[in-house]
Parts: structure tokens; C-alpha cells; sequence
């Protein structure tokens, strides 16, 4: 998908100066010449409908790339989100003897409504409630159309639907859906590269790591579903004026599933595969009419390719075609960084950057958590350690809001943010890594950093704009080390050097406090030193530190000062060497008799 | 008086259907976090298994109904081999648009094969139904109910009190940690694919004789068993069987007192409902993520 | 980038191009052609066969005994897929062969709907079946109905129970689709009309697995008698075998599907001593008796609405082409306005100005499972 974004950002110094409408003349040439084709020439009405049908259907299909591709939800409704938008067309030019244009607008607005409605009711759950409530919504919008005889005309359907008398022929309303179909089309294309898109590919990628990155996941997905609904009523009220006749069965659940297939069949993360895949799934069965002789068997054949395209080519025909494309992209080195990272955490509050008291998190009957006191000094490596099971990683999620403390205060330079979900403790100035790496995998190395650099409160990046934020993750790339590797994907680099992109991407966004979750785990001797000495670059900056290990030499040597917990309960706290030698720490470790 | 009994027996014998269908989504769920929209179509399956045998054929009902389950524990070992198994490392959104192409390849085969009229499949028993005062009780449904709680007391006894099914349960509670005990996590997928083929193939040749034998019966009755699922809380045994008796009670009635037409939507609003306000179910799934 | 989004769109737009341009080469025919949209695939799929089936038998009649205008005739079937966007595309396709001189469009009055603003562009006659009385009165003056539309059925329907039967307590059970929305309507206008308005008029959603509620309240509602419009058989026989199972023993008159095969093979005796309009009766004339002996031979089940209507428009289009003699579509048209007293299987043939070709129905009775001819019910208004 993001092919093209990449490649521009790595001629960024030129390529960016030049407007995007400048960059993009050929695609509205191109689109233009379309619009033009649709208009001049002569098609019969078979070949006609099938346009048409295949235009407004793109765009539907759209909605679903958007949310399935890009955020990675499922939708089973599209269909009744374009029957949305198609009934407000159809009744409002006949029955309400509206402006055609007014009830397209009506149709959008009441699609997005239904998608945010439904998004805010079920997006907090994951995968397969989702299914299933988009399902139930498609049916109960199949039960309304057919049953509500007073508003929709029941099954009977709405016919003579008006278009726009500027369009009145079926030749120049064709030209008007490629035009819409182009612009929808154009702005998909892009939406990856906006901050919207960037943090949907991160709620898609990995969940927890988009929210201790700053992104609010529920907001990024309800929206996701919003532009999903909105481009299906769009495209349903387009439908609607073109083929002047609706009616409750061409909203169907199995319209749904049209649509998810036409999505996946030319990939799902692109416009141009859902363009295709919606052109072959129209065109197929049209060609295949002969397979149709024995009932089911076209059918029966399409449920067995819509497996085999999920097992051999999980990105679609156009995933396909680019991946060569993709490799040879890669390869293309960006910029080095012009200047080196600078970390300036705020210094708003008092000594202490980081204020627990009193931290509790039981699971049921579970003590995982029973009242623990840290205090973490500014400037300062403050190290979290205690045997397996002691409660050091379940600290940290409360810390970072993964989970929610059962009782107790957390304060970060003096907010209180006990009860903040993930995205606003980063927006407060947290940062964090994992014990087991989440990175978006389906993104580059600098991409990953990019947003992290683009958490809201980042005052190193000026304005925000796209410049400064590459800027950004390339200075924090260049500084662990891996600048020159900055395009690749994340699936091509070895394990320790995921781990530094990982805390490239949490100094990105130049925190107050950065939570190391056992950052030498699986790590080489080597690199447990290249570790070590890039955590000395880090606090030499006066970046705090809070970090969690095993590693007794890196954490004795790294921190000044050691809080030890065990059993969920804090045994020991103080000056690091001091600590160590605790008898209570030592029995911790060793066993006591 | 009379009315509601008569009510409360046909919502729970539908409901029963429901939670028979609904046992084999848990059971695939528990055991690979999947949902499989192909359940459905398991018993549509096996309905037509049994028209092959015992009436094309006019075998013995018994013999037919037993090559009709071995037939269904033969679908799904294929199931597992051709839909999960290669897709198993992949996330649940993958596997679950593989189910629905599976749920489509399978329905429009039989479709191809058997053609769209429906069928008639005689029930176990000569005697329709029996008067028990004023309610009248079909005898397939009262077969439908025992089979169901027969089911529950199987299923208890095998998930706690035998080697395999507690196998099984390790399974899916966590697969690392029953590798590590020595349990082929494989071999336990696929025995319960094969388990939850049987039982939704069981479904579907007991609902068979009450509904006929149609393309489209699976998949009507999976939806509902779905959202069974979802009210009873997703991957607990007893928690199916509960939202399964629920939903069919619920519908019976909203179908009578409220909306005839609307009677499907009853169930889905039910089911929205449970997820806004109650998303764990009632007997509850632990919702959060381990970080 | 663009180059390539280019290359696509002109590859569909030439992919797309090409079948209409080998039509058009192929265009000189030597037969006359006659397009016909019929559901090969799909819910509707059997029925389908059906009326292609009948719409053969007349075909090949037609040809034996001399074709149209001297020229063999040819049948064109594209499959609609039993949805509406479906026939819409197998239309469009028939219509963008020109040499199709007319259609035959479906017996489902939705799908009639969908392709009836096509059918007024182009400009041809298309027979149909669909019984939605709107279809013929809505300005479109292409589509010719060659079966009695609901009006006729409910009428019917309404008439045989009250004044035949005897019985004015109705309780009304009509399918929430299209089909059932509609009769439902016409035969509550009907008893409305006849001055027993129904005591129950309860509508329910295709695909029911449970008729227990609709069952009781017709038994509370102190219905002496019962009349119906199903959709599909399997809706039918559930509710058939409830409605017996819980006790309901009252007269009972439905619609076509009421008697036909699928419907009496699923419920058996649940329906015995019901009866139903039937716009195909077997014994109700000479020309129905010929039909079914015909399509017997042919397609080895028993006749039925689906195969008769399609097996009457070929028939009576054929005979309007001869007489018109022309292919001319307004001239097809007239000729077949004109057409009257034409014995069909159907039944008689009086086409109004409206293009309703037939005004009455068929009352049977399922007698253990036989369908007997009852009477014949006509309105001349």
C-alpha cells in the first residue's frame, strides 16, 4: 500500500518541497481521461450497468480497505451501509421530492451516524464481536427494509429514483461515478500517509504498542468504521441514482460478504486491488454464466478460491504484483539524520519525575500487585527488579495503562495519571518498550519511529508536519545506529536491532520518562553491550529512566538506584550497591531455606 | 396459561437446536480462538448425508445416522487440514473469512449435487407428538432436548474426567504450555474439528425432520447459534447451552407478543445488547489482552 | 503509478468491449430470437428449470409447425441469478443483442420491478409473470403478464371462502416479501370489500424455523378460516404440520404454492383438504390437459405455474408475431393487445389495454394429495 508514500519519502528534501497536486498530475490526467471515456464513448446498456456497477461498488469496496485493510476490523454490514445511502436517495427523490445532491449528503451523513453508532458499541471488544455485531446490524437493516412497509415500500422497493438533471443520461452519470470514484480513490490512496492512517496501520499491526504510542485505538477505529459507512452509503446513493430501482435483497448479508471478498480478492490494502477485485468479481461471474448451468457450482468454485486467495495470497492480486515492486523499494537508502537526536524532557515538575504510591492490581484473588511505593528521581536510571512472578511486568502495564490499578496513585511529573488510558499517559510525556517486541510489522523501521515521534505533546517536532516528523525518526534511527537501514521492513532486521528500533521509537517521541520492559532479554552478549552503551548515551542526555531486568551486571551497573519487589510486595528500595546487598534481596534470589 | 406453556416448550426445543450448534462453535473457539462460520453448513451436511443413506438409499435409519457422522468426522479432519490448519499462525481475521468461503464452497456443492428443491427426512420416531394437556409436545423436539442435556452431561464427564479431554482443556487454556507437557497441540486441534463436525452434524440430522432438509438451514441456525454463543459468554460450555435456551425462549416469545416478522432481529438485538452491556456473557470471558 | 492504474482501466474497459463486439459481429442471424431471463442459479433455481423447461416445450412446438414468420425461432437464456441486480445484467445482456425481438422476463414480481425502467428504454415486450397488480399499471406499456395478477387472487380467494365455503371469520397469513406483501394486501381488500374485513392479518419473515406463535394466535383470534400467501415450500410445510400438530382444523384456501409438488412432497397429509388458486389446473380446459400431457413426456414431473406461464408467452408470442408480421416491437405490441379468446394452459387469453392477459384463477383442492380441479373464478372487471 504504501508504496508510493515511500518512495517519496525517500527523496523527501526535493520531492516534498513541490505541492502534492503537482506530484500527483499524472493520476488526474489519468483520471480525467477515464472520465472522458465514460462519457464519450458508445457502450450498450449491458456493458453500461456492469460499469456502473463496478464503479459504484469500488467505492464501497473502499469503505472495507479502509477498515479491514488498513485498521485491520471486520466488517460483515458494508452492504447495509450502501443500502443506507441507496434508500436515502431512492426515497428522498421520490417520495420527499428532494434534491438528488441533498439526499446523496442525507445518505452519507446517516451512514457515518450508523457506523459511528455501531463502532462506539462494540470496538472496545475484539475480533469476532465485531463480526458478529456488524452481522446482527446487517440484519436487522435487512429486517427493517423488508418489515418498515411505511418508510421503505417493503420489498416491493423503490423505483424511478431521480438523478441530477446535469447527469440525466445514463452515458454522463456513468462519467460522474468515475469522477467520484477517482476522487474517493485519490484520498484513500493517501489516507495511509495521514496521521489518521499511520495510526490505523498501527492499531492494525499491533494494539498495545499504538496505544503506549499515543494513539487513541478506540477513537482511530471508531473512525476507521465511520469513513468505511460513509464511503458504503456514498456509493450506495450513486448505485441508487444509476440504477434508478433499490430494493431490500440488494442490501443483503450475502452483499456483504461480496463486498469483503471483493476487498480481499485484489487486496485489501490498496484502492487499486479493491478496484481490481471488485472489476474481477463483477466480471467473473459474467464470463463464468456457462458454469452456471448446474446450480452452485460457480459459486461452490468461488467459496474455494476465496480460500485459497486467504492461503497463497493473503495480500490479494495487487499485494501480489507489487511485492517485487515492494523488495526493490526497500532497497533504496534514506538520508541520514542532518543533526543528532536531541532529547529535551520537560522539566515542568519538582525532583521527582515519577510518583507511585500505594499500587495495588489484583486479578481476582491475586496479589500480583499489593501495595507498592516507587519514587523515580529526574535525570536519574531507576531499575525494577525481582524474581519471575514478583510483579515487575504487571507494574509496568499498570504504569503504562495496559491495566488498570485496583487501588493506589500514580503521579507523572505531578499529573495525576491513575486513571488515564494508554494514550494519554504517552500524550503526558511516557514512553515504553516490551519485554517481547511490538513493532507494526508491516511497516518500515522509520515509519515505526515516525509515529512515535508523532505523539501529541512532542515539542521537537515543530508543527508536526510530515517533514519534521521524518526528520525526527531519522535522528532517533541515526542514533541507535540503524539510520542507513531506515526503509526496510521490520520483518528484515534481526532481533536486537528490532529491539533498538523499538527504542528508537520510544525516544522519538522525546518523553519524561522512558519504562524499559527487560530490554536485554534475548539479546547476544554483544549486543547486551551495545545496549548498555546506548542506555549510557540515553541518561547522559538526562533522559529518566525506569527499567526492568534480569541482567544483574547491566541493571548494577546502568542504575543508581534499585527498587526490588517480590511476591507483588516491594522488599527493598534505595541506593543500587546497597540494595543489592540487602540480606531480604538476597534470599529473594537465591532462596531462603 | 395454556398459551405461554405451549410457548415455553416450542422456544426451548428450538433453543435446544440452537445450543447444539452453538456447543460446536465454543468448542472450536476454546481451542484455537477461531470463530467458524462453517459450523452452520456442518449440519446442513450431515442432513443431506442422511438423505443419501436413508431414504436415496433406504438404508437403516441407525446405520445411515452412524455413516453420517463418520462422514461428518471425516469433514472435519478435511476442514481442519484445508481451512485452519495452514492458516493457524496467522491472526483470527484471516481464518475467519477462510471459514466463510468454506461455509459457501460447502453449501453450494450440496447445491450443485443435490439441487435447490428441499428434502424430506422422516424423525426417529412414528408418533409426530404427544397431548400432554394442552400443550402438545413433538416428539423431535422432546428428542432434541434430551439429546441436549445428554450432551452437557457427556461433555462434563469427557472435559473432566478423562485423559483426553482434559488433553484437550490444556490445550486450550495454552497451547506453549501443554507442548512443553508433552500434548501434540495438532492432534488435539484436530480432535476437536472432527468433535465439533459430529456435534454440529448431530444438530443438524436431529433439527432435520422438523425443518426439512434445505441449502440454507445451516446457515439460518448458525447465525442465532452464534449469537448464543456471544450471550452465553464465548468459550464456556455451560454458557452455550444457557444462551442457546435463552435466545429460543426469547424469540418464541418476542414472535408472539411483540413481532411476527421482526422475530429474527429479536435475537440480534438481544445480542447487542449483551455486548454493550454485558460483553463477557453470562457466564463471561476474560475480555482483556495479556500484554 | 498512474501509468499502470491507467493500463488497468483501459484493460477492463477493452475486456469489457469485447464480448459486445463479438455480438454485434454475430448479429446477422437466420432465426428469430427471443431473450429470456430465468433464475438458473439461486434460491429460485429449480423453479427456473421449470420455466425454461416450458417455455422449450412451446419453442419446439412453435417450430414444428412452421416457426415465426417462416423462420425458426431460438431461445436465449440468461441466468438472473434469483436477485434483482442479477436480472438486471441478464437483461441489459439480452438487450444489447439487437436481433432479440422480445423477452421473457420472471415470475417474481421484484425482479420485474428492477428491470422495468431498462425495459422502457429499450423498448421491446417482455412477457412476465409476476402477479404485483402495480407492474401492469405503472405507464410501462412493454411488459404483457401472462398469468392473473394478485388482485385477481385475492379476490379469488376471498370469494370462494365467503361465498363458496361460507365462512367470514378470516384470518390472513401472508410472507413479509414482496409476493406475500402484496396478495396479503389484495385479499384484505378483497374481504374488505365483500364485508368480512380478517379478524388476523399477520405477515411473517421467509426462512422461519418456527411457526408456534403465528399458529396460536390464529387459534385465539377465533378464525373459522384461514387464507395464505408462502413464499417457499419448506415456510409452508413447518407451518402446516404445526398448525395440525396444535390442533387448528379450519378451511383453509392459499396461494399457488399452497399446491405445488415441493410443497405437497414436504407437508403430505398436513395439507390434505386445503384449497388453493392455481393459475395452472390441469383438468380446468382442453389446452391445460394438452400441456400437461406434453410436458409430462418431456420433463417427467407433474406440470405447474412455472412451466405453463412461460409455455403460454412463447405461444401467444409467437401467434402475435405471425399475425403482426413483423418483428416490429410496436407492432408486436398491438398484436398482442389484441389477442382474445386464446385457450392457453393457463387459461383464457383476453389481453386488456393494461397487458393483463388473464382475469380470473382456479380454485383446487388437495384431495389426499391429488390436486382436483375445483372451479374456474373470472371477473371481467
Amino acid at each position: 500500500m504504501s508504496v508510493e508514500s515511500d518512495n517519496m519519502r525517500g527523496t523527501v528534501s526535493t520531492a516534498r518541497s513541490r505541492p502534492a497536486v503537482l506530484r500527483h498530475v499524472p493520476y488526474f490526467i489519468a483520471a480525467a481521461v477515464l472520465v472522458m471515456l465514460a462519457a464519450s464513448m458508445q457502450f450498450d446498456g449491458y456493458v453500461l450497468n456492469i460499469l456502473l456497477q463496478a464503479t459504484t461498488f469500488s467505492i464501497a469496496v473502499f469503505g472495507v480497505s479502509v477498515v479491514l485493510g488498513l485498521c485491520g476490523q471486520i466488517n460483515l454490514a458494508q452492504a447495509a451501509f450502501f443500502g443506507l445511502g441507496a434508500y436515502a436517495v431512492g426515497l428522498g427523490t421520490t417520495d420527499l421530492q428532494m434534491s438528488y445532491w441533498l439526499c446523496l449528503v442525507a445518505g452519507c451523513l446517516v451512514a457515518i451516524v450508523a457506523g459511528a453508532f455501531l463502532g462506539m458499541s462494540t470496538l472496545r471488544l475484539g475480533g469476532h464481536y465485531l463480526a458478529m455485531v456488524t452481522i446482527s446490524f446487517q440484519q436487522i437493516m435487512t429486517l427493517v427494509m423488508i418489515n418498515a412497509i411505511w418508510l421503505t415500500h417493503g420489498p416491493d422497493g423503490v423505483s424511478r429514483i431521480g438523478r441530477p438533471s446535469l447527469f440525466a443520461s445514463s452515458q454522463s452519470y456513468l462519467a460522474f461515478c468515475v469522477a467520484a470514484l477517482a476522487i474517493v480513490g485519490y484520498i484513500v490512496w493517501h489516507l495511509p500517509d495521514t496521521k489518521l492512517g499511520r495510526a490505523m496501520r498501527a492499531v492494525r499491526d499491533n494494539e498495545l504498542a499504538a496505544g503506549v504510542n499515543g494513539i487513541d485505538i478506540f477513537k482511530t477505529k471508531v473512525y476507521a468504521f465511520a469513513i468505511c459507512a460513509m464511503l458504503g452509503g456514498l456509493a450506495g446513493g450513486l448505485f441508487a441514482g444509476g440504477f434508478a430501482y433499490v430494493s431490500p435483497d440488494q442490501f443483503s448479508f450475502a452483499e456483504s460478504i461480496v463486498f469483503l471478498t471483493m476487498s480481499l480478492l485484489g487486496g485489501v490494502a490498496s484502492p487499486i486491488g479493491s478496484v481490481i477485485g471488485t472489476g474481477l468479481l463483477i466480471l467473473i461471474p459474467e464470463w463464468l454464466r456457462f458454469l452456471k448451468s448446474v446450480p452452485g457450482l460457480y459459486l461452490a468454485i468461488y467459496g474455494l478460491f476465496v480460500i485459497l486467495i486467504i492461503r497463497f495470497m493473503p495480500e490479494g492480486i495487487w499485494g501480489f504484483v507489487t511485492a517485487g515492486f515492494d523488495r526493490w523499494r526497500t532497497k533504496t537508502k534514506a538520508p541520514p539524520a542532518v543533526k543528532p537526536l536531541q532529547l529535551k524532557p520537560a522539566t515542568t515538575g519538582g525532583d521527582i519525575v515519577l510518583e507511585v504510591k500505594g499500587l495495588s492490581k489484583h486479578f481476582g484473588g491475586l496479589k500480583a500487585v499489593d501495595s507498592v511505593d516507587i519514587a523515580v528521581r529526574r535525570g536519574g536510571v531507576h531499575a525494577l527488579i525481582g524474581p519471575n512472578g514478583s510483579g515487575k511486568t504487571t507494574t509496568l502495564n499498570v504504569l503504562s495503562g495496559l491495566y488498570k490499578a485496583t487501588s493506589g496513585t500514580i503521579l507523572l511529573d505531578g499529573t495525576d495519571i491513575t486513571n488515564m488510558p494508554p494514550h494519554q499517559r504517552t500524550a503526558a510525556g511516557l514512553g515504553r518498550t516490551f519485554q517481547n517486541i511490538r513493532l507494526f510489522r508491516s511497516m518500515t523501521a522509520l515509519e515505526n519511529v515516525e509515529i512515535g515521534a508523532e505523539r501529541s505533546g512532542n515539542t521537537m517536532i515543530g508543527t508536526g508536519g510530515h517533514a519534521a516528523l521524518t526528520e525526527r525518526a531519522m535522528e532517533a534511527l541515526t542514533f541507535v545506529g540503524l539510520g542507513n537501514r531506515a526503509n526496510e521492513l521490520i520483518t528484515s532486521f534481526s532481533y536486537g536491532h528490532q529491539r533498538l528500533i523499538e527504542i528508537a521509537r520510544a525516544l522519538a517521541a522525546n518523553p519524561t520518562l522512558l519504562l524499559l520492559d527487560e530490554p536485554a532479554a534475548g539479546l547476544n552478549s554483544t549486543e547486551k553491550l551495545e545496549l548498555h552503551e546506548l542506555l549510557k548515551r540515553i541518561a547522559a542526555q538526562g533522559l529518566t529512566i525506569l527499567i526492568i531486568d534480569h541482567d544483574m551486571t547491566l541493571v548494577s551497573e546502568a542504575a543508581q538506584h534499585i527498587t526490588v519487589l517480590n511476591f507483588g510486595r516491594r522488599i527493598a528500595d534505595g541506593e543500587s550497591m546497597a540494595v543489592l546487598r540487602h540480606p531480604d534481596v538476597v534470599s529473594a534470589y537465591l532462596g531462603s531455606e | 396459561m395454556d398459551l405461554v406453556l405451549q410457548l415455553l416448550f416450542t422456544g426451548i426445543g428450538i433453543g435446544a437446536v440452537y445450543a447444539l450448534v452453538a456447543l460446536g462453535f465454543v468448542l472450536i473457539f476454546r481451542a484455537t480462538n477461531v470463530v467458524n462460520f462453517a459450523q452452520g453448513e456442518f449440519s446442513m451436511v450431515a442432513a443431506y448425508l442422511m438423505v443419501v443413506f436413508a431414504v436415496d438409499l433406504g438404508w437403516p435409519y441407525w446405520l445411515s445416522f452412524l455413516i453420517a457422522l463418520a462422514g461428518m468426522a471425516l469433514l472435519g479432519m478435511i476442514f481442519n487440514l484445508g481451512v485452519y490448519y495452514p492458516l493457524r499462525h496467522r491472526s483470527y481475521l484471516p481464518v475467519i473469512i477462510a471459514t466463510i468461503g468454506a461455509s459457501i464452497l460447502l453449501a453450494n456443492s450440496v447445491l450443485a449435487i443435490y439441487g435447490p428443491q428441499p428434502q424430506v427426512l422422516q424423525g426417529w420416531f412414528e408418533t409426530p407428538g404427544i397431548q400432554l394437556g394442552p400443550v402438545y409436545l413433538d416428539s423431535q423436539y422432546l428428542l432434541i432436548i434430551a439429546v441436549t442435556i445428554a450432551l452437557v452431561i457427556f461433555n462434563y464427564w469427557f472435559f473432566e474426567h478423562t485423559l483426553l479431554g482434559k488433553k484437550l482443556q490444556a490445550t486450550s487454556q495454552d497451547k506453549e504450555m501443554a507442548s512443553l507437557l508433552g500434548i501434540s497441540v495438532s492432534t488435539m486441534i484436530m480432535i476437536t474439528f472432527i468433535y465439533s463436525a459430529v456435534l454440529g452434524g448431530l444438530a443438524g440430522i436431529l433439527v432435520a425432520p422438523i425443518l426439512f432438509v434445505s441449502i440454507q438451514m445451516g446457515s439460518t441456525i448458525a447465525l442465532k447459534a452464534f449469537a448464543a454463543t456471544i450471550i452465553g459468554g464465548f468459550g464456556d460450555v455451560a454458557g452455550a447451552i444457557i444462551g442457546g435456551l435463552a435466545l429460543g425462549v426469547i424469540e418464541t416469545f418476542g414472535a408472539a407478543y411483540i413481532s411476527v416478522p421482526y422475530k429474527d432481529g429479536f435475537a440480534f438485538l438481544v445480542l447487542v445488547a449483551f455486548l454493550i452491556f454485558r460483553p463477557q456473557g453470562i457466564f463471561g470471558e476474560r475480555v482483556a489482552e495479556k500484554a | 503509478m498512474s501509468l499502470t492504474r491507467r493500463d488497468f482501466a483501459a484493460g477492463i474497459v477493452a475486456g469489457l468491449a469485447a464480448p459486445s463486439i463479438i455480438t454485434s459481429a454475430r448479429a446477422q442471424a437466420s432465426t428469430i430470437k427471443i431473450g429470456m431471463c430465468a433464475p438458473v442459479t439461486g434460491p429460485a433455481a429449480e423453479s427456473g428449470g421449470y420455466a425454461i423447461k416450458g417455455a422449450k416445450l412451446a419453442l419446439d412446438a412453435v417450430n414444428k409447425a412452421g416457426g415465426i414468420l417462416g423462420k425458426q425461432a431460438e431461445l436465449i437464456v440468461e441466468d438472473d441469478q434469483t436477485t434483482n441486480p442479477g436480472i438486471v445484467l441478464a437483461f441489459s445482456k439480452l438487450a444489447a443483442q439487437s436481433d432479440i425481438v422480445a423477452f421473457l422476463g420472471s415470475i417474481r414480481s421484484t425482479q420485474v420491478h428492477a428491470m422495468a425502467p431498462d425495459v422502457l428504454k429499450l423498448g421491446k415486450p417482455v412477457m412476465i409473470g409476476g402477479t404485483d397488480p402495480n407492474l401492469t399499471h405503472m405507464g410501462n406499456q412493454w411488459l404483457f403478464r401472462f398469468r392473473p395478477n394478485d388482485s385477481y387472487s385475492g379476490r379469488v380467494i376471498a370469494e370462494y371462502g365467503v361465498n363458496t365455503l361460507g365462512k367470514k371469520k378470516w384470518a390472513i397469513l401472508h410472507s413479509t416479501d414482496a409476493f406475500g406483501t402484496a396478495g396479503g394486501k389484495a385479499l384484505s381488500a378483497a374481504l374488505e370489500k365483500l364485508g368480512s374485513p380478517a379478524v388476523l392479518d399477520q405477515g411473517y419473515a421467509n426462512q422461519s424455523q418456527d411457526f408456534t406463535p403465528v399458529v396460536l394466535a390464529i387459534k385465539q383470534s377465533g378464525a373459522d378460516i384461514l387464507g395464505s400467501y408462502f413464499t417457499f415450500e419448506n415456510d409452508l410445510g413447518i407451518f402446516a404440520r404445526q398448525l395440525r400438530q396444535l390442533g387448528v382444523n379450519i378451511p383453509w384456501v392459499g396461494s399457488p404454492s399452497i399446491v405445488n409438488i415441493t410443497a405437497l412432497k414436504l407437508a403430505g397429509p398436513a395439507l390434505y383438504n386445503t384449497y388453493g388458486v392455481a393459475d395452472y389446473a390441469e383438468d380446468s380446459s382442453e389446452a391445460s390437459k394438452a400441456f400437461g400431457k406434453a410436458y409430462r413426456e418431456v420433463a417427467k414431473v407433474a406440470p405447474d405455474n412455472q412451466s405453463s406461464w412461460t409455455y403460454d408467452a412463447i405461444n401467444v408470442l409467437a401467434a402475435a408475431i405471425n399475425k403482426a408480421g413483423s418483428t416490429e416491437p410496436g407492432k408486436i405490441r398491438e398484436a398482442i393487445l389484441a389477442i382474445k379468446k386464446f385457450p392457453g394452459a393457463e387459461g383464457e387469453y383476453n389481453f386488456d389495454q393494461n397487458g393483463d392477459g388473464l382475469h380470473g384463477y382456479n380454485i383446487v383442492k388437495n384431495d389426499k394429495g391429488n390436486i382436483a380441479f375445483d372451479k374456474h373464478i373470472e371477473f371481467t372487471d
